[in-house]
């Protein structure tokens, strides 16, 4: 056998972050994978120590775009796991509900880009579409379409106006259906199921092996969705299913997606009827952080977003540890996407819907030598900016 | 019996300082234990290996593992105490838990740990950084 490589990344127009993917082909057939990423490094964990226990969940919050409230409500999780801080009974549903929205958007973007990954534009359109209301939505809530600034150590920051509680329940509306009639027309659609039917099949054994979590393992029929083995904020008090589906490939992990959104649009009306009727408090008074150790989690949309956080009493953590779901996903490559043609594998790759920037969200770089030498990327695109602008000059 | 006692009946004495939380428990293991009980809480309990955290203080560098026990929401979270900061060894679980592999890379690219029997004991992030490390990145800062 001559195996040839096929390099993909660090920076390649599928990949909308850096990353690098070397196949090693035996003609169209991928026989193996080697991943490597460290092009998106900014540090968070290291940065998170230095801030006080509020303001780590500011810069948490900055981990992801996308999952700009998973991070947040993991981080709060974790802080408040080390005093069991209980929150107030309406902000509960208020973080159901801005969670689940999140999840609704990443979902939808997840879809629009698949179908433009494979070509599909007329999906991309169709479902962005349906996006755009729930970035509305975001607005009325908390004032932001992204980095909605949200969650606060024993409650949250912002209360839901009930002047716009009757203008979201319409747009609810409007999406339940839409999603319904999405859900029918993604499974009846020949095209979208002879492309992705039997693709990149991720194994039950090897999901487990590779402890991966969210859509990626629930797609390969592993039980497991934080939102029901914790039933934290108000999980424990709405109504919704856990959808796991067993084949484990592209079109199962599209298909659970859309299953997905039409539960979390569920879980935010019912979510909104209690926000009606519960009056209260948004935020307990939370005065100080005891010295110990607390584990929090989410179930992000792509899966679960787990923060630890260690306090010696003081303002400020002194370990924080942050681990995406993505970090955990991108290893199963290797089991996914061995056996499969070339043409397979760009689809293969998005379909765990990677975000890079949350995978390598942890590292300050800190060099003795040169002391204090954070990795200042800005210092080093400038200094860059200026040794081309010296050439240009220098050629005149 | 509940499955966390049983497990602890099944660890005896491998296990010491434990600390219990609501649906966490926090316990130390030896090195030489590790693999035993690693291999009880995911063979045995079918436990996800969520992550590890690597944790420097003034009396050596600490790994916590964190187990999630996703039937019931409960994590353990084994931790081993390294002594020897100039020269951390661990024994590597990637063996048992394949997913364990990147989780390894990470806590050497940080802290210099080195797994023994890991298949690929190289650094995961910093493998093609502009500087060119020659240190763990958090050497010595956090202490």
């Amino acid at each position: 056998m001559i195996a040839n490589s096929i390099p993909i990344g660090p920076f390649h127009p599928l990949l909308e972050e850096a990353e690098y993917f070397e196949l090693k082909v035996d003609g169209e057939t991928v026989v193996d994978i080697d991943m490597e990423i460290g092009w998106m490094h900014r540090g968070h964990e290291f940065i998170s120590e230095m801030k006080t226990f509020t303001q780590s969940i500011y810069l948490v919050e900055r981990i992801c775009g996308i999952c700009s409230t998973s991070h947040p409500i993991a981080c709060v999780h974790a802080i408040e796991d080390i005093d069991n801080i209980e929150i107030p009974i309406r902000a509960k549903y208020i973080r159901t509900l801005v969670g689940e929205l999140e999840r609704i958007h990443s979902h939808l973007l997840w879809l629009g880009l698949a179908g433009h990954f494979i070509g599909y534009d007329t999906l991309w359109m169709w479902v962005w579409r349906y996006r755009e209301p729930v970035l509305q939505m975001f607005e009325i809530i908390s004032g932001n379409r992204n980095h909605y600034g949200m969650m606060r150590i024993g409650g949250v920051a912002k209360d839901v106006d009930p002047a716009s509680i009757p203008d979201l329940a319409k747009i609810f509306d409007m999406l339940g259906k839409k999603m319904a009639m999405l859900a029918g027309a993604v499974k009846d659609d020949p095209v979208l199921r002879s492309r992705l039917k039997g693709v990149g099949v991720l194994s039950y054994d090897d999901a487990v092996a590779y402890c991966a979590t969210g859509p990626t393992s629930r797609a390969s029929g592993v039980r497991g969705d934080v939102r029901k083995d914790e039933s934290t904020d108000a999980y424990g008090l709405v109504e919704f299913d856990e959808i796991v589906l067993p084949n484990g490939d592209v079109y199962d992990k599209l298909v659970l997606r859309v299953l997905e959104v039409i539960e979390s649009v569920k879980i935010c009306r019912q979510c909104l009827e209690k926000l009606k009727e519960i009056k209260g408090p948004i935020l307990n008074d939370v005065k100080e952080i005891s010295p110990g150790e607390g584990i929090g989690r989410y179930e992000a949309p792509r899966g679960e977003v787990f923060h630890y956080i260690r306090s010696d009493g003081s303002n400020r953590p002194i370990r924080h540890k942050v681990r995406a779901p993505s970090f955990v996903n991108i290893p199963t490559y290797t089991a996914s996407c061995k056996g499969i043609p070339v043409a397979d594998v760009l689809i293969t790759l998005a379909s765990i819907d990677p975000c890079y920037c949350c995978t390598e969200r942890s590292l300050k770089v800190v060099n003795k030598e040169n002391d204090p030498c954070l990795i200042d990327l800005l210092k080093i695109s400038r200094e860059k900016t200026e040794r081309i602008r010296r050439e240009i000059n220098g050629s005149k | 019996m509940d499955k966390d006692e049983k497990f602890f009946k099944a660890m005896g004495d491998k296990i010491s300082s434990r600390i219990d939380k609501k649906r966490r428990f926090y316990f130390n293991v030896k090195n030489e234990d590790l693999r035993e009980v690693v291999d009880y809480l995911f063979k045995t309990m079918g436990c996800r290996l969520s992550t590890a955290t690597g944790i420097e203080m003034y009396h050596g560098l600490e790994i916590l593992y964190h187990f999630s026990d996703d039937d019931t929401g409960t994590y353990f979270c084994p931790r081993v105490v390294i002594k020897d900061k100039e020269h951390p060894k661990v024994k590597s679980i990637v063996p048992i838990v394949k997913g364990a592999e990147w989780i390894e890379r990470e806590l050497f690219d940080f802290w210099g740990i080195e797994f023994e029997d890991h298949p690929r004991m190289e650094r995961l992030l910093a493998l093609h950084h502009p500087q060119n490390l020659k240190e763990p990145m958090r050497f010595g800062r956090d202490s």
